[in-house]
């Protein structure tokens, strides 16, 4: 701790002497409780690196408005209790935003971070309904809803069909909740366009495919959605290889990096597609001056190969509009920066694209999830090439179920 | 001087069967109560929150699940699905508008009726069978509560408790969800304690040392049996929903998943089959031990800089913990309450020890 504190004094004062930045002020603390041990390993520890390096990177530019970052970084295992005891710490340190990445520990937390008015993110986990900013004013999912995913797959099978009438999806997903959530908008979509839907759950913990993959083959679809993660991509792969469907008709959701793609061979994924929030690949300028400031000088948090990855980019595109959401803050209403005052600051998003790493995203203080765009993005054996542009679909369908959601909870804890 | 037994002369039967017949023990209890009372008044929100409330409600979970195991020998390993049952029943009763009393009694007979329904099946089998049985509640429980929108709580799988209240006074402070969680667990200790002294309990006690020698002796296995699964799950059922309302606020499958089922028996085992201080020590071991050692090392991690990553020192914790398990139970295999018992055991005759030899 005492350390970490000298070095980012050290070199805001070294900054200080050199361009003249105005020297460190309070820091601004944020709680990062993630699951270093248990159910997230696979996205993890690259999620923890780009938000350190982030946060490094902001504290060598001279921090916020002159006020340093302080990351209060712990593991929770995936644990409740734990998750809830290392956000009651935190609180008390100081931290005046969260994120967990990990969807029971974000439901655990979400009750008492909505009471004390404390600001807590949810990157892809959690409960969908939190793009809900009347009922949810403190959750801030500031990413596309898995529902506003499916609604998207679907619209560029749609853009893409002869006629979306005699098109085939296959929906396969882990049979709980993450893989259940997006359920009711493919059955909504289906009735509305016309498609023909049909649902080939897997086993939890899903490393046994075999069955599904031969009924899917007889249900000869067009495409197959699968709402699965890290690995079993790779079973699911393999197994449509031995049912003869080509992988060009897998269509992942966000959960799938370049990473999990090299045990079956890069060459062997070529034509699988994936929905995408962010970008991925170092092309980015702002990437690229991370690995020249930090990585080059050998001050990287993690290894130099999962910078440009998927879970690298979202914790990092996460952490710049974090960033970017208490620099507002601080601009508007003046330091010490708070809860309400970040919350203020993230809702005054406008058209942000965090330095073109997303969609651009307008967050207000009704709408948390700011756009829902994604695109499709497919594999061409080296790289993921974008295939649409980004768009959100169906957004009313989107809005209206989570709405629904959002009033049953708003009912259940009056 | 301590467990000082001079003076102490039993002149009726009443006096041999009491509880604490030795002054220290009922005074070091009064002591503990006396401090867990006023816990909220001394104690910062933090610890009073992330410490001694889960530590109290699983305690009482390991309690109940000790009454099973330890006392009447039958192995549980769902009981994290027990607890959920009586979760999920006392939440869907509270939306409903069922007072808060009540919902919890029926969260409790609900889980009493399954476990029961389920005892019926799973005790014509033993040993491992009846081990890998109990499992199979675990995993129809998880099922049900994910297929079933209506119990689980569709896409969102979340119920949100409703606010508790005690004779129609809501429950809103932190402090007075502490004192109904405690008077659960002081109300299961009472239970506890007691049942070793009726015949209930000796029953019990008869059919874990061997089930065809207790019904030799007169005594039903099968009733036996199936009366502590009764029990053990009305136990479960409650404390499920107490820590749905009192602790979580919510109610989630993943807060009833077979990793908490493994996690209370290990309490049990850890702390000690059949002993009622062993289910306070495995709780508070097996809980908190976890997050101490991870608070530990985090700290060292950043006054000292290892050179590793973050993920690694997220593991260090990890290890320690299972080495302390393994310590543990070799040092005393009876558990966590015999390590106290050896030191009370100890002190009872000290100084004079050699007089034991």
């Amino acid at each position: 701790m005492l350390k970490k504190r000298l070095v980012t004094l050290g070199s805001a004062a070294l900054l200080a002497l050199s361009s003249n930045v105005i020297a460190a002020k309070d820091p601004i603390k944020f709680g990062l409780t993630l699951d270093y041990t248990k159910a997230y390993v696979f996205a993890t520890p690259s999620f923890g690196q780009a938000m350190e390096d982030y946060v490094k990177y902001i504290n060598m530019k001279g921090g916020v408005d002159g006020h340093p970052i302080e990351l209060l970084n712990s593991d929770h295992g995936n644990e409740p209790q734990r998750g809830i005891e290392a956000y009651e710490r935190k609180k008390r340190e100081g931290a005046i935003a969260f994120e967990h990445l990990s969807t029971p520990v974000s439901k655990a937390v979400l009750p008492k971070a909505n009471k004390d008015k404390t600001v807590m993110f949810q990157m892809l986990t959690g409960r969908a309904d939190a793009a809900d900013g009347n009922v949810f004013p403190y959750i801030f999912p500031v990413s596309p809803t898995y529902w506003a995913m499916a609604a998207n797959m679907i619209q560029y099978i749609a853009d893409n069909a002869k006629d979306i009438k005699d098109t085939k999806v296959a929906f396969t997903y882990l049979d709980y909740p993450f893989g259940q959530e997006p359920i009711p908008i493919f059955k909504a979509l289906s009735e509305k366009l016309g498609f023909k839907l049909k649902l080939f759950p897997i086993a939890l913990p899903g490393t046994d495919q075999s069955g599904v993959w031969s009924s899917i083959r007889r249900f000869k679809p067009d495409h197959v959605i699968s709402w699965s993660f890290a690995q079993l991509h790779n079973i699911a792969m393999t197994e449509m290889k031995r049912n003869r469907i080509p992988v060009d008709k897998y269509m992942s959701v966000v959960w799938m990096s370049k990473n999990d793609l090299k045990s079956m061979g890069y060459e062997n994924a070529k034509g699988v597609k994936r929905v995408e929030g962010v970008v991925t690949g170092t092309d980015n300028a702002l990437i690229q001056d991370i690995l020249k400031t930090l990585y080059d000088a050998g001050k990287g948090s993690g290894p130099r190969e999962n910078v440009g990855l998927l879970y690298y980019m979202a914790a990092f595109t996460e952490a710049v509009t974090v960033v970017e959401g208490m620099r507002l803050g601080l601009e508007k209403f003046g330091a010490p920066l708070t809860s309400e005052k970040l919350k203020k600051g993230l809702e005054s998003l406008k058209g942000f694209d965090a330095n073109g790493l997303m969609a651009p995203i307008t967050i207000t203080a009704s709408d948390h999830q700011g756009g829902g765009k994604t695109r499709i993005a497919e594999w061409d054996g080296s790289k993921w090439v974008p295939k649409s542009e980004w768009q959100s679909a169906y957004s009313d369908l989107i809005w209206k179920v989570i709405k629904e959601h959002s009033a049953k909870y708003a009912s259940d804890t009056k | 001087m301590f467990y000082r037994q001079a003076g102490i002369r039993h002149t009726s039967y009443e006096q041999t069967k009491s509880l604490y017949p030795i002054a220290f023990d009922k005074w070091l209890l009064i002591i503990l109560l006396l401090i867990a009372v006023t816990a909220p008044y001394w104690m910062s929100g933090l610890y009073l929150n992330s410490y001694m409330l889960p530590w109290i409600i699983w305690s009482t979970a390991a309690l109940s699940l000790n009454l099973l195991m330890g006392f009447a020998g039958q192995i549980h390993l769902g009981y994290g699905a027990v607890m959920a049952i009586g979760a999920y029943a006392s939440v869907h009763a509270a939306q409903a508008g069922v007072p808060f009393e009540f919902a919890l009694i029926l969260g409790g007979v609900t889980a009493m009726l399954i476990g029961v329904g389920f005892g019926f099946t799973a005790l014509r089998v033993k040993g491992l069978y009846l081990a890998i049985s109990t499992l199979a509640v675990q995993y129809l429980v998880d099922w049900v509560v994910s297929h079933v929108p209506a119990i689980g709580g569709g896409t969102q799988a979340t119920l949100q408790t409703p606010t508790p209240s005690i004779l129609s006074f809501d429950i809103t402070t932190e402090v007075g969800r502490y004192y109904i969680a405690f008077a659960w667990c002081v109300f299961v200790t009472i239970f506890l304690l007691n049942v070793k002294r009726t015949g209930l309990g000796r029953a019990l006690i008869a059919v874990r040392e061997k089930d065809y020698a207790a019904s030799v002796i007169g005594v039903n296995s099968y009733h036996y049996k199936l009366v502590a699964f009764a029990v053990s799950s009305f136990f479960g059922g409650v404390t499920g929903a107490i820590l749905a309302f009192t602790y979580f606020g919510a109610v989630t499958p993943e807060q009833y998943s077979i990793d908490v089922s493994i996690q209370i028996l290990a309490m049990v085992v850890v702390g000690g089959l059949g002993s009622i201080l062993g289910s306070f020590f495995g709780a508070g071991f097996i809980l908190l031990a976890p997050i101490f050692l991870s608070n530990i090392v985090t700290g060292l991690a950043e006054s000292y800089d290892f050179g590793v990553s973050r993920g690694v020192i997220s593991h260090i914790p990890l290890i320690l913990y299972g080495g302390l398990i393994m310590g543990f139970l070799l040092f005393e295999p009876l558990g966590l309450a015999k390590i106290y018992d050896n030191v009370r055991k100890y002190l009872l005759v000290w100084p004079f020890g050699f007089s034991r030899r």
